[in-house]
């Protein structure tokens, strides 16, 4: 059985359509990548998911049970974490605090919360900027902290909205074996991501949207010979 | 350091009447003290989560009225009635809150404003149960034995402890949350409201929680406005200017912390009495520019401004 399954999923604002009858599925265990054109609707669909937004239409289910309407903290709950694309850590706060703040959720004393915190900390090699405030962290390392604030909620699947926007080559070798280890962890994985040769090379399956509709969904080496896919990107002639 | 500081502040709060017997200083300590225990409960939503009321007066108004009420219509004890104030503020700051906090922003600033000025003209005008504008009087209080003497409330010494303790429990009770999940979660909601609810914080409720648990105190401070002052009207316990007030005493204090109140209380009491004496409708400018100096200077308040001190030096 899917462990996601979205069913005509629809957002529109306005007069404008960002995410039209979208249809997926995900398996447990598997690493999607989300890509597309800027204004896809692909951060739409993961607010759509995460209970950020109401959609206009659509079912979404986590295991038979439908999460449209919860709030997003009621979501997160479900074992659903997300990350932001322009990151949003709790700036007056250490690192260690960020992600004590998130493991609270299932540790109610706060030096448990903490042990916890450290190990995650450690898992994103954070360790040593654990007493550093939110905001004095490099991007990366805001990347990681948002990264590990996520995993401080013990979810069964993680939105990553562009992990890797703004790194520069090794940062994003380092996070694409993140990924994978936590993928090891039994975390099922969704990401959206600009940088293509990272999102081949670590999804499992990609769903390419483009003004909000699905056209292609499929193995990475498919997907990119597809030929609706050639022609959203680089344009007709090309295709 | 904290603890032996904590220790002598208490001891000289327990001392002070013994100090002097002039009732104007006792009035002004009963003062300070009333207003800490306002700044601290505003501080309880305003500093910890970020959440700007600028209509608190509500709560303060409730408390008094229900003490008042209670006491002078039903016989209800009006130390009782204090509590049922306190009660009452919380009671109905709830739905206030399930409404307003959905609102983003300054908008919620603006909506308790509105509230305020709404509750304030409803009491005014709601002549059968507040006598409107005449205001409520309570002539005589009930006898109360304490330790085997009867508690003489026409001194000042007994609302001075009771003072006391009000403002000391509110400090504590502001200690406990900065250690607590909630106070964690407070300050989640106010450093950022979408990362707050990602980590699985229900912000509208974690807020609800804060602002009864602050309306509650500010209710039992108005139940004590009314024992002390023995008189309300609603221009009294409901004006926009306490609302403000309150405002001021946790932000020249110190944001979020568990002294600054008394410490904003103890300043801006000064100042006004000090001024008032000598320029009388004009010491409000001076109240103004030393507002003015605090947030461009102090941002973090006085409180705040004397920890960083201590920081970096030690």
């Amino acid at each position: 059985m899917a462990l996601l399954e979205v069913r005509g999923l629809s957002k529109v604002f306005g007069g404008l359509r960002a995410v039209s009858d979208l249809s997926f599925a995900l398996h447990p265990g598997e690493v999607l990548g989300l890509i597309g054109p800027n204004g896809a609707g692909k951060t739409t669909v993961f607010n759509l998911i995460t209970g950020f937004l109401a959609p206009t239409a659509g079912q979404i289910s986590l295991e038979g049970q439908s999460l449209v309407g919860l709030k997003p903290h009621a979501v997160v709950k479900k074992g659903i974490a997300r990350t932001f694309q322009v990151v949003k850590p709790f700036r007056h706060l250490t690192a260690l605090e960020n992600v004590t703040l998130a493991a609270f959720l299932h540790e109610r004393s706060r030096p448990r919360a903490q042990a916890r915190a450290q190990q995650i900390l450690a898992r994103v090699q954070l360790s040593a900027r654990s007493a550093a405030g939110a905001a004095d962290l490099t991007l990366s390392e805001q990347k990681r902290l948002e990264i590990a604030r996520a995993l401080a909620t013990d979810p069964r699947l993680l939105f990553l909205d562009e992990p890797m926007g703004g790194l520069n080559p090794t940062e994003i070798e380092r996070a694409c074996e993140l990924v994978r280890e936590i993928r090891q962890d039994g975390v099922t994985v969704i990401l959206v991501e600009h940088h293509m040769r990272a999102i081949m090379r670590i999804s499992d399956r990609i769903i390419v949207l483009h003004h909000g509709e699905k056209i292609a969904d499929g193995a990475p080496q498919d997907v990119v010979q597809d030929r609706n896919v050639i022609r959203a990107y680089l344009g007709e002639r090309a295709a | 350091m904290t603890r032996l500081l904590a220790a002598a502040g208490l001891l000289l709060l327990a001392s002070a009447p013994l100090l002097t017997g002039n009732p104007f200083f006792q009035h002004l300590m009963i003062m300070v003290l009333f207003w800490t225990l306002l700044g601290a409960s505003w501080n309880l939503l305003g500093g910890f989560a970020g959440q700007v009321s600028f209509g608190h007066a509500v709560f303060l108004g409730i408390g008094a009225y229900v003490t008042m009420l209670s006491y002078l219509s039903l016989g209800v004890s009006p130390f009782l009635g204090m509590l049922a104030g306190g009660i009452v503020g919380a009671m109905f700051a709830v739905p206030i809150g399930l409404i307003c906090f959905r609102l983003r922003g300054p908008y919620f600033s603006l909506a308790t404003l509105a509230v305020a000025e709404i509750v304030r003209l409803v009491a005014l005008n709601w002549e059968q149960l507040t006598a409107g504008p005449m205001g409520l009087l309570i002539t005589h209080l009930p006898p109360v034995s304490f330790a085997g003497a009867t508690i003489d409330w026409e001194s000042k010494v007994p609302f001075y402890y009771l003072a006391v303790i009000l403002a000391v429990s509110a400090m504590a009770l502001t200690f406990a949350v900065s250690r607590s999940r909630l106070g964690a979660y407070l300050t989640a909601v106010r450093e950022d409201i979408d990362s707050a609810e990602a980590v699985g914080i229900d912000t509208v409720r974690t807020r609800v929680v804060a602002l009864a648990l602050s309306a509650f105190v500010v209710g039992l401070a108005g139940g004590f406005y009314a024992l002390y002052f023995r008189y309300v009207d609603p221009d009294a316990v409901f004006a926009i200017s306490l609302s403000v007030e309150m405002v001021f005493i946790a932000v020249v204090g110190g944001l979020a912390t568990t002294a600054g109140p008394i410490v904003g209380a103890v300043v801006l009491v000064s100042i006004g009495e000090i001024f008032r004496d000598r320029f009388q409708a004009g010491h409000l400018i001076f109240y103004g520019l030393f507002m003015m100096l605090v947030i461009r200077y102090l941002p973090e308040g006085i409180w705040g401004g004397l920890q960083r001190l201590f920081r970096d030096r030690g």
